[in-house]
């Protein structure tokens, strides 16, 4: 989970890294020791599944946002399903 | 010897500054007016420097090295960390002044008396934690101290530790040469989720009781807390951690007083601003 962590911080971080994450996943993603469940999650944008593997709220909140995906398509992806919500 | 004058603790929502106009217009009047309140009355005291205790928010610190405390010492600090931000939040981007004196007294003193705060002697910038309070207490050039509470990750310093934490910090304020008038301030809260399919909810009842427990300047009462219960009001709830540092300060029996308190749905918190009554005592 470390790695996970240290890609959404970073993500957040640097906005060119964000950038080139957008064009090269494979080559940004080959700095991070990502498990393959983190590796598709984060692949596909799924956010919903990083958050079910535990990740912490703030890092993948924040790097959803910097990444393009915006705030009612994230909450809309973590309630989708379940009960709770208010979206 | 310097004197701990007021003591505060309010709301860092980004929708404060960020998008008010969001909130219904009842509720943004009376936390605006509670904000206004706080202001006016740290204006009338006029302190050489606020130390202000929040949480951070993975603006700085990470996992790869994370304090559970920390005080910061820097000359300066600057806020909102990026241009977006400083767009998101509507406050535009400066220096806040630091009081590196008194920071680095209050570092020492912590460690003489058996804390042990990280340290952070530059390079630390601010987010919605400290400017979105600061901007609408209108605090201006008043020197800064930040210190730090880890409330963002897992586990946590016990709200006994928080609360004893700020008892030193009052020690600290009162044993220091460098100043002659200190306000405390903290910031955060109260009931929220950050990244969590529950934002946008509220827990009325969890705000409404801690603003009880703060009423009476109880300590045993504040201090219990266990994460069960914080996690019932979300995840940012556990920002109440810096609120107890300040009631550390305020010192046992000291009651504060509630000067605005709203649940804001479109601000995501229970938003709340409060003042200790200074030499009062229950």
């Amino acid at each position: 989970m470390y790695f996970l962590h240290k890609l959404l911080w970073e993500l957040r971080r640097d906005p060119a890294l964000a950038a080139r994450f957008g064009e090269d996943p494979d080559g940004v993603l080959a700095g991070y020791e990502l498990d393959p469940a983190e590796r598709e999650a984060i692949v596909r944008r799924d956010f919903r599944t990083l958050y079910d593997l535990g990740a912490n709220p703030y890092l993948l909140y924040f790097c959803a946002l910097q990444i393009g995906v915006s705030r009612a398509d994230y909450y809309a992806q973590l309630r989708a399903g379940r009960d709770g919500g208010n979206a | 010897m310097a004197t701990l004058s007021g003591v505060f603790a309010t709301a860092h929502s980004p929708g404060l500054t960020g998008f008010p106009e969001r909130a219904d217009p009842a509720k943004r009047d009376a936390v605006m007016a509670g904000f206004g309140e706080a202001a006016k009355r740290i204006a009338d005291i006029g302190p050489d420097a606020v130390v202000a205790v929040s949480v951070e928010h993975f603006t700085n610190f990470f996992l790869a090295n994370l304090p559970v405390f920390a005080v910061i010492t820097s000359d300066r600090h600057l806020g909102p960390v990026t241009a977006q931000m400083s767009e998101f939040l509507r406050i535009p981007q400066r220096h806040y002044p630091g009081a590196p004196e008194l920071a680095g007294h209050v570092y020492r003193y912590a460690l003489a008396h058996e804390f042990d705060p990280a340290l952070a002697d530059g390079g630390f910038d601010f987010d919605e934690n400290f400017c979105v309070p600061l901007e609408l207490l209108d605090t201006g050039d008043i020197p800064v101290v930040p210190v730090v509470v880890n409330g963002v990750n897992p586990p946590y310093p016990t709200p006994k530790r928080c609360y004893d934490f700020g008892r030193m910090l009052r020690g600290a304020i009162e044993a220091a040469t460098s100043v002659r008038s200190v306000v405390v301030l903290a910031t955060g809260g109260l009931s929220h989720w950050v990244g969590m399919p529950e934002a946008g909810q509220i827990n009325e009842d969890f705000d409404r009781d801690f603003l009880i427990r703060l009423e009476s300047g109880n300590a045993d009462r504040l201090t219990d807390y266990d994460d069960a219960v914080l996690d019932a009001a979300g995840n940012g709830a556990h920002e109440i951690r810096g609120w107890l540092v300040a009631a550390g300060a305020a010192g046992p029996g000291t009651p504060f007083e509630t000067l605005a308190y709203e649940p804001v749905p479109e601000w995501l918190t229970g938003t709340a601003v409060v003042a200790a009554r200074m030499g009062a005592h229950t």
